[in-house]
């Protein structure tokens, strides 16, 4: 920043800093050219693209959460989409519940947050206070997933109904009976003062557009906090972390708890943006496919997870129209990436990049660059 | 007499729980006891080998037979895996993990979109006895006998045999394993490549028993992945008897009182329990406590 201007410069400390690339001024007018074309973007493309974008949008959320605590916590979970499912069925159910007593649902936000979360505590307490290898946690998540699955697709019986929820089996999250309200959209504010977002509409991608930024700047102004440091410290060597005074159980619970929240969240959006929610969610595939947008984008980096979520979710949204090959396809790059580029497709493009940019020194670059 | 058929039937459960945690089990035990790769694609070699037994045995191939051909498949499959790919990421632990999980999803889609989703079948061979009202797979009591035989056959290999004193050298101490002339490059591949031959062999001999799938294997390896680890790496291989002896106990007992489902939870509740008490495992308990008793 050439302008001594107090304001920028105070924020840019906040933001910037050796835990994420692209510190300099070169990379935040290109972060905002990108944030103005995706905000312009309902007026570019089709309504049926942008429905597709606001699905991205809702992933690049959920990658986020695994880039948190695998790329910065060096918690690795296999199982990261079994909380992104919690969120979206804790979603439906108290919306389904409260739609017609309250008119909003805020308490059914909440809920797709706090739920994760109480279950990320219990499951994490468990894991990291008994000291559990990283291995294990990871195994040990994917098996919750799987398991979790296995019990929602069993709830087929009537007599796993939530209020006026029918949890549905198979067939996805559904009212109890006629009578009751489907699974709502988005409807945010307090009394007669709210809004609606539909999930089909441009209002609902401007909502989780501005949701996926605040969310992605908060994110890089804790890593770069001096719990980020802390965070930073737990990946690289637990047992010295601890000789130095921290409690790293309770910094890694700390950020599995924050991840559970953050992957609840971006569920619950996801239930409102198709309000369907079905027990597949917690398979394998999905599971597989957070750890791919992460491992392939480059685990260490926040702004390179969502530049490959976007780009692996638009490949598979075009492979699919082409028949079954998508999740081959992304088998196939996920493999090639570790192969060829062990940090991250991505991050190793953006460091180039920054390398280059410095190097014609077209914009002298603020600090400390390339870290992973 | 129903009450002696039911007591047998209990038994015969234990016996075939713990038949299909073992033969899940086994070549994982060589990749992770041994090798300290956690092989996330064990149960697709497990579902080729399952494919290629369902395949020869239609054409016409005798079944002993089709279960060899299943294990040599699948071991040459591991490694052509083991050469291309986890070479590459050897004490990269959470890396290895990722990639071969990449790797079964790479499987498991290939072998759906070449063969298409439905499903094989292998009928079970050998019928079956009763006592009392209950009748019983005589398949299964094999199943067994085949798993006992496999651990029986590796640890021999790895206490007998020259192959085996090279691989315990190159797993303890691989430069100087190296310096004193062995090739540990080979003996990497080869106990990759055995493996996922046993693999292959146990997803053979569970195509009579269960549809072959693409997905065939996904259920298989985290609950492998659970014996192996609860087991232990002192001693891989009784580690990998006493997991699974433990494991179909308490599966056993659930699914009987409760039902298939809190059977399949109460296996992940009895590792957890394990490991809590004994954070490396049965086997490496066990071996402390001898260790202990011996230096009074």
């Amino acid at each position: 920043m050439s302008q001594p201007n107090p304001l920028v410069a105070g924020i840019s400390r906040r933001l910037n800093g050796p835990q994420t690339l692209g510190n300099s001024a070169f990379f935040w007018c290109a972060w905002l050219l990108g944030l103005a074309l995706l905000v312009a973007l309902p007026l570019l493309v089709s309504r049926y693209q942008v429905i597709n974008a606001s699905n991205i949008l809702i992933s690049c959320i959920l990658a986020m959460s695994l880039c948190l605590i695998w790329g910065y916590g060096g918690i690795l979970s296999l199982g990261q989409a079994s909380f992104y499912c919690i969120g979206g069925y804790a979603f439906g159910v108290v919306g389904i519940n409260l739609i017609d007593a309250q008119g909003n649902t805020d308490l059914a936000l909440l809920a797709g947050i706090a739920i994760p979360v109480v279950f990320a505590t219990v499951l994490g307490g468990m894991m990291f206070y008994s000291r559990l290898k990283g291995v294990y946690i990871a195994i040990l998540m994917l098996v919750v997933s799987l398991l979790l699955g296995l019990f929602m697709r069993q709830t087929a019986d009537p007599s796993y109904t939530i209020g006026s929820a029918f949890l549905g089996g198979m067939n996805g999250l559904r009212p109890a009976t006629s009578a009751d309200p489907s699974i709502p959209n988005m409807i945010l504010g307090f009394g007669d003062y709210v809004i609606a977002f539909d999930g089909r509409r441009s209002e609902f991608y401007w909502l989780v557009l501005g949701l996926t930024t605040a969310i992605y700047l908060g994110l890089r102004w804790l890593v770069n906090s001096s719990f980020g440091y802390v965070l930073i410290a737990c990946r690289e060597d637990l047992d010295r972390t601890e000789t130095f005074g921290y409690d790293v159980r309770l910094v890694q619970l700390a950020v599995f708890c924050l991840s559970a929240a953050i992957a609840g969240f971006s569920g619950a959006l996801y239930t409102a943006w198709g309000t369907y929610i079905h027990p597949d969610g917690f398979g394998v595939a999905p599971n597989i496919l957070v750890v791919i947008w992460v491992a392939v984008g480059g685990r260490r980096d926040l702004t390179s997870v969502i530049v490959s979520t976007m780009l692996l979710s638009w490949i598979s949204l075009e492979l699919t129209s082409s028949g079954e090959i998508s999740l081959l396809a992304l088998g196939v790059i996920l493999v090639l990436a570790m192969l060829l580029a062990p940090e991250g497709i991505i991050a190793t493009a953006g460091a180039w990049i920054g390398r280059t940019v410095r190097r014609r020194g077209g914009m002298p670059a603020r600090s400390r660059e390339s870290v992973t | 007499m129903d009450f002696v058929g039911q007591i047998v039937s209990y038994f015969y459960q234990y016996f075939d729980n713990a038949a299909f945690l073992i033969l899940a089990a086994v070549g994982l035990i060589l990749i992770y006891g041994m090798m300290g790769v956690i092989n996330m694609a064990h149960g697709e070699l497990m579902m080729i080998g399952a494919y290629v037994a369902t395949l020869t045995y239609n054409a016409g191939t005798p079944v002993p037979l089709a279960i060899a051909l299943a294990g040599c498949a699948a071991g040459a499959a591991g490694i052509i895996i083991e050469r291309l790919i986890v070479r590459h990421f050897y004490n990269q632990l959470l890396s290895s993990l990722v990639v071969t999980w990449g790797l079964s999803l790479i499987l498991s889609q290939g072998v759906l979109v070449l063969l298409g989703p439905s499903t094989m079948n292998m009928p079970t061979p050998l019928g079956s006895f009763s006592v009392g009202d209950f009748s019983f797979g005589v398949y299964r009591m094999v199943l067994f006998g085949v798993a006992v035989a496999m651990i029986v056959g590796i640890w021999m290999l790895f206490r007998y045999t020259a192959f085996g004193n090279r691989a315990h050298a190159a797993m303890e101490n691989p430069r100087m394993a190296e310096a004193l002339g062995v090739n540990t490059r080979r003996v990497y591949t080869t106990t990759f490549g055995l493996g996922s031959a046993l693999g292959g062999i146990a997803g053979g001999m569970f195509a009579m028993t269960a549809a072959v799938s693409p997905f065939f294997g996904q259920s298989y390896t985290p609950l492998a992945f659970i014996t192996v680890v609860i087991g232990g790496g002192a001693n891989a291989v009784l580690g990998l008897a006493y997991a699974a002896a433990y494991l179909a106990g308490v599966q056993t007992i659930t699914s009987n009182v409760f039902n298939q489902y809190i059977g399949y939870v109460s296996i992940m509740a009895a590792a957890f329990v394990v490991l809590l008490a004994m954070p490396s495992g049965i086997s490496d308990f066990i071996e402390r406590r001898r260790m202990r008793s011996m230096q009074r």
